[in-house]
């Protein structure tokens, strides 16, 4: 049971990543971005390419990796700041699902649509708790989980920046009128938001099933555990996604109920929307 | 030439025009009032100048260059600030951040805070906490710590008793005092009135009156006809 | 009214006659094409099937629907299994429970996502398509694994006519969905994807139009599942993916599949390009490469491909015909009318909206504090008051937008308390708002019909248009500029026959001729319709002409109420009007 829910952690750490981009671009540039995973695994697939490829050391190619993750993301919120700056989040958000299912299918012209050999900028084992062995890969995630979402707390709520992204995100009109410049702004979370994804999945892909198509479909427990902070709150995101991963470690040891493993982000998703909607709200726009 | 003018100026709302020719000079240190009723096109003018839709025909000037091309950022840059409808606070921001996010220092912070002494007390509270006549003061200290150049007050009454509304109007005029040229649009007709030395009365999307305040203010008439249609 | 009826003549006739063509055509296409190409034909017709459910959802009610395909593997997996067992009845009544089985997984999958609204369908969606997708590879459909293929029935079990009888199912989805469009559910979708309020304030329930949109989209993806088995015999996971999944919705996207025509191009596009690829030797992963970019550029730009072609053609016909366009206004148009308002005419006596003590608390603000007024049966009371006195609010408490309120609501002897939004427009208390919440995508008639909620023959709707100065049935509202469409929401509620309607500045965006010209129109209303009207207004000279009864709102309080005469001459009303009293 402990075995499970600790082998979990490694995956929740990751989950608790891209909770923490979403729950970011959600709050800062109203978009459920649906590419999240897939310009991160773009990124990996990449830095992959020019280690066994190009036979370039694995720091270095991680690096053109992270940034080409960091470049495409910001491609896209460019695309959206210029096109889009008045649109809704529905709108915002549906123009994602275009990068993802066009990145997916340039990597499989670009690298082939087999599972792709990462070579784990981090292995082995970091210490052992009551007979079961911690690996490095989980301490590193859950440890970045924890920095991204305190560091992102500190940018929003201690400096000037911070002050101009939360004065965009609650009246983009206003903040403009009074000079704040929204569209490098934005561009700038979304490019931030794109490396860290990228830099996460370039730690966990060797130890995860790493094709193009799961990589990209991180987004779905990403979202579920997004959701438990109702994309907004970083320190619930980070919290759902840890619970996730944990919850389906455990499930995947338990043989009578390990096929519901894969249901789980879903079910998560349907719960959280079940108990959001008690209350019937009118959204005053609409 | 350190003015704001309007030249013919159009703004359309789907398919028709809401507010057509309009020609105007804001000077500096000046207050120019508009006023006459709902859906005369008052607030789609005001947002034609600071960018928030573009105008659909005619030309905007500061300082003789055209700015129509412009986007919002730049315009603000120029010093036209825009106070929309509404308290425009952004309620999770603090007093103090909500003021910091337009002033070019700490102290020109400070010194907007000062001239509102029941803000000094609320400087950490989040500025959505407080009450209409309270978020009103953060969003004229907030244009005040910009330094603004023009300044474009829309419906600043809004759901405010008049007793708080009437603390607020000498803040306009210290704006002007200081040499900011402003525009102020108001339901308000005779307050506006009594502080404005300019003034121009729309209804139905046409300007009806344009000139002195002196002027208007003697030919009760003229407002009249602009609410209320007709003068029986 | 012939010209009418010939119009529902048509519009029965002209789909069922265009579907027997296209049955023609699909019968002559199977007999003539090489069978590769029936083999493609029967790939078109089957993604064509799907993107019309796409359409539906995506097209006509806004939402985000990632799973389309998963619906089809449900479908598939029903037919597949009931194959497997030989169940009763044969492929087509295995198909239609494959449909019917994707519309109840459809509308539980769809449930939680109803009240919130944006992307949380987009969310349930892609994670339902993602765990079934795992799941399928894990399970393997019915048969798959031994090898029991589909039978398909005996009289189109070649390639040839099971691709004609494909045909057939798709004509017949098209027809369905043709009528559905363009019936009250078609409108209810059209309106729930423009405004969430407008859609409850006519007494359409919101979740129910989301919900029947979102389940026949479902059951036509499971239909086009089960043909997926009927066709290929063995079902498997791979034709069933989360990317052809979202490949699906960005071509139902970007072609415009709300329209059928546009549905079955769709379906073309799906196959052919790939093919080409194919031919020209080029990586057949390019084709979902070359959709993603155009998905993007469809999404950014607002547009997609059959609307734009639809307004090309409307905007030459309007050319061909400049009558068509509607130049009409109030103030040409619709009957004289001479009556003077009469304020002193005898008030009815019997109340039919009571309003007592209630309040609305904003954080520290206090939008309204302890209104009370009463409105009588067919009478209009004005209730007038400066910008941000409350008005609005009022109105949103009211028509039951604003739950958390206080104080009692009483329509003719009922309390409102509780009750949501739609359920106080069904009880006839209907309103119309500030803000242009009248779907563009519908005609007027179409809207009209929507919501009156009762029958309503064409000569009268032709009637209470032309009374309120509004276009003709026939004028879709996309050409109509906003004021003019404030008339027809007035006139379409009106029509709906309700106790009470409240009116938020319905003459905003008209001159003051056409104010003038509303005003004697409604000074007819109540006793023409049989309504009492709230009217809120700022132009006094209408408010004058036509309410017997006013209350004055000014900070949330009522500050005078009474008739008319009396109200007005109270110096403190012109002071909350003007700021000071010296003006008038």
């Amino acid at each position: 049971m402990l075995q499970g829910a600790l082998a979990g952690l490694a995956a929740g750490g990751l989950y608790a990543v891209l909770a923490v981009c979403l729950t970011l671009m959600a709050r800062l540039v109203r978009v459920v971005n649906f590419s999240q995973a897939a310009t991160g695994m773009f990124g990996g697939f990449v830095a992959v390419w020019f280690v066994s490829q190009q036979g370039w050391p694995i720091w270095a190619a991680s690096i053109v990796g992270i940034v080409i993750g960091g470049a495409l993301s910001a491609i896209i919120g460019w695309i959206i700041a210029t096109w889009l700056s008045e649109a809704d989040t529905s709108t915002r958000s549906a123009v994602t699902v275009g990068p993802l299912l066009l990145l997916i299918s340039l990597s499989f012209i670009m690298f082939g649509n087999k599972p792709q050999p990462f070579q784990p900028i981090i292995a082995g084992t970091a210490f052992s708790i009551g007979g079961v062995f911690i690996s490095q890969v989980t301490v590193a995630t859950v440890l970045m989980a924890l920095i991204v979402a305190v560091i992102a707390r500190v940018v929003l709520t201690r400096t000037s920046v911070g002050t101009k992204l939360r004065a965009l995100s609650e009246r983009p009109t206003t903040a403009e009128l009074l000079g704040i410049p929204s569209k490098p702004l934005s561009i700038a979370v979304w490019a931030m938001t794109g490396i860290v994804s990228a830099l996460v999945i370039i730690i966990v892909a060797p130890s995860q099933s790493n094709d193009a198509t799961s990589l990209s479909m991180l987004i779905v427990p990403a979202a579920a555990a997004s959701l438990l902070g109702a994309f907004r709150r970083l320190d619930m995101a980070v919290i759902g996604g840890l619970l996730l991963g944990v919850l389906q470690g455990v499930v995947a040891q338990i043989d009578q109920v390990s096929f519901v493993r894969n249901f789980l982000p879903f079910l998560f998703i349907v719960g959280f929307l079940l108990w959001m909607q008690r209350k019937e709200v009118w959204d005053a726009a609409r | 030439m350190n003015t704001l003018s309007l030249e013919n100026v159009t703004v359309s709302r789907g398919a028709g025009p809401v507010i057509s020719d309009v020609n105007l000079t804001v000077d500096p240190g000046t207050i120019t009032a508009l006023v006459g009723p709902n859906g005369a096109g008052k607030t789609s003018l005001l947002e034609a100048i600071s960018g928030v839709i573009d105008a659909s025909s005619g030309s905007i000037l500061v300082d003789g260059e055209p700015i129509r091309k412009l986007s919002r950022v730049k315009r603000a840059r120029l010093g036209i600030v825009h106070i929309e409808q509404g308290r425009a606070v952004f309620p999770s921001l603090t007093v103090l951040e909500n003021i910091r996010l337009t002033a070019a220092t700490a102290a020109k912070a400070d010194e907007a805070l000062a001239a509102f002494p029941e803000l000094e007390k609320r400087r950490s509270s989040p500025s959505g906490l407080l009450s209409g006549g309270e978020q009103q003061m953060v969003v004229l200290a907030r244009a005040f710590a910009s330094e603004p150049r023009f300044l474009l007050i829309d419906e600043m009454s809004l759901g405010l008793a008049p007793v708080v509304f009437m603390r607020l109007l000498p803040m306009v005029q210290r704006f002007s005092e200081a040499g900011v040229g402003v525009l102020l649009v108001e339901q308000f007709t005779n307050l506006a009135l009594g502080v404005a030395s300019q003034a121009l009365v729309v209804s139905s999307g046409k300007v009806s009156y344009q000139g002195d305040t002196a002027t208007l203010l003697r030919s009760p008439g003229v407002l009249h006809g602009a609410y209320l249609g007709s003068t029986d | 009214m012939r010209p009418a009826k010939s119009k529902t003549v048509r519009r029965i006739a002209l789909p069922i006659i265009v579907g027997v063509i296209a049955i023609t055509l699909g019968y002559v296409l199977s007999a003539g094409l090489s069978g590769y190409f029936v083999y493609l034909g029967m790939s078109v017709v089957v993604a064509a099937i799907a993107i019309l459910g796409l359409g539906i959802v995506t097209g006509s009610a806004g939402m985000i629907a990632l799973c389309q395909l998963t619906f089809a593997a449900v479908g598939a997996w029903i037919v597949s299994g009931l194959n497997l067992i030989s169940a009763p009845g044969g492929f087509i009544v295995w198909l239609v429970l494959g449909g019917l089985a994707a519309g109840v997984v459809g509308v539980l999958i769809g449930l939680p996502a109803l009240r919130l609204r944006g992307v949380n369908l987009a969310v349930v969606t892609l994670g339902f398509a993602a765990a079934a997708d795992v799941t399928l590879v894990q399970i393997q459909f019915p048969g798959s694994t031994n090898g029991v293929a589909v039978n398909r029935p005996d009289a189109f079990s070649d390639d040839r006519s099971f691709f004609f009888l494909s045909v057939i199912i798709l004509v017949v989805c098209a027809v369905v969905v043709y009528f559905l469009q363009n019936s009250r559910w078609g409108s209810s979708w059209k309106s729930v994807a423009f405004s969430e309020r407008g859609t409850a304030s006519v007494g359409a329930s919101v979740s129910t139009s989301k919900l029947t949109a979102f389940a026949v989209s479902a059951t036509l993806g499971g239909l086009s599942g089960g043909l997926i088995a009927g066709q290929v015999g063995l079902a498997f996971a791979s034709s069933f993916t989360p990317l052809q999944s979202l490949a699906l919705y960005v071509l139902a996207i970007m072609s415009g599949a709300h329209l059928i025509d546009m549905a079955i191009f769709g379906g073309l596009l799906w196959v052919i390009v790939p093919e080409l690829l194919k031919r020209w030797g080029v990586p057949q992963d390019w084709g979902f490469v070359i959709f993603g970019a155009l998905g993007v550029q469809a999404l950014t730009s607002g547009t997609n491909l059959g609307q734009a072609i639809r307004n090309l053609w409307w905007k030459r016909a309007a050319k061909r015909r400049p009558v068509d366009a509607y130049v009409g206004s109030l103030v040409e148009s619709g009957p004289d009318l001479d009556t003077v308002v009469d304020s002193a005419a005898e008030l009815s006596t019997t109340p039919v909206l009571v309003v007592e003590n209630l309040s609305v608390t904003f954080g520290q603000v206090k939008a309204l504090s302890k209104v009370n007024l009463t409105v009588y049966e067919n009478s209009i009371m004005g209730l007038i008051g400066p910008n941000g006195a409350g008005k609005s609010t009022f109105v949103d408490a009211i028509s039951g937008f604003l739950p958390q309120n206080e104080g009692t609501v009483v329509l003719d002897g009922r309390p409102l308390r509780g009750l949501a939004p739609t359920k106080r427009a069904r009880l006839g208390l209907r309103r119309t708002f500030q803000q242009d919440r009248v779907p563009p995508s519908l005609t007027v008639d179409a809207y009209v019909r929507f919501v009156a909620r009762r029958r309503v023959s064409a000569a009268e709707i032709a009637e209470v248009l032309e009374f309120f100065g509004c276009p003709p049935a026939s004028t879709r509202l996309v050409s109509v500029d906003v004021g003019t469409r404030r008339l027809v929401e007035v006139a379409a509620n009106v029509l709906s026959k309700p106790r009470v309607l409240l009116l938020d500045e319905p003459a905003a965006g008209l001159s003051h001729e056409e104010h003038v010209e509303l005003g004697r129109r409604l000074l007819q209303a109540p006793a023409r319709f049989g309504l009492a009207i709230v009217l809120i207004e700022h132009d006094l000279d209408l408010v004058r002409s036509v309410c017997q009864t006013l209350t004055v709102l000014d900070f949330g309080e009522v500050l005078a109420s009474g008739p008319q005469a009396e109200v007005l001459t109270q110096p403190a009303v012109m002071k909350a009007y003007m700021g000071e009293t010296e003006m008038l």
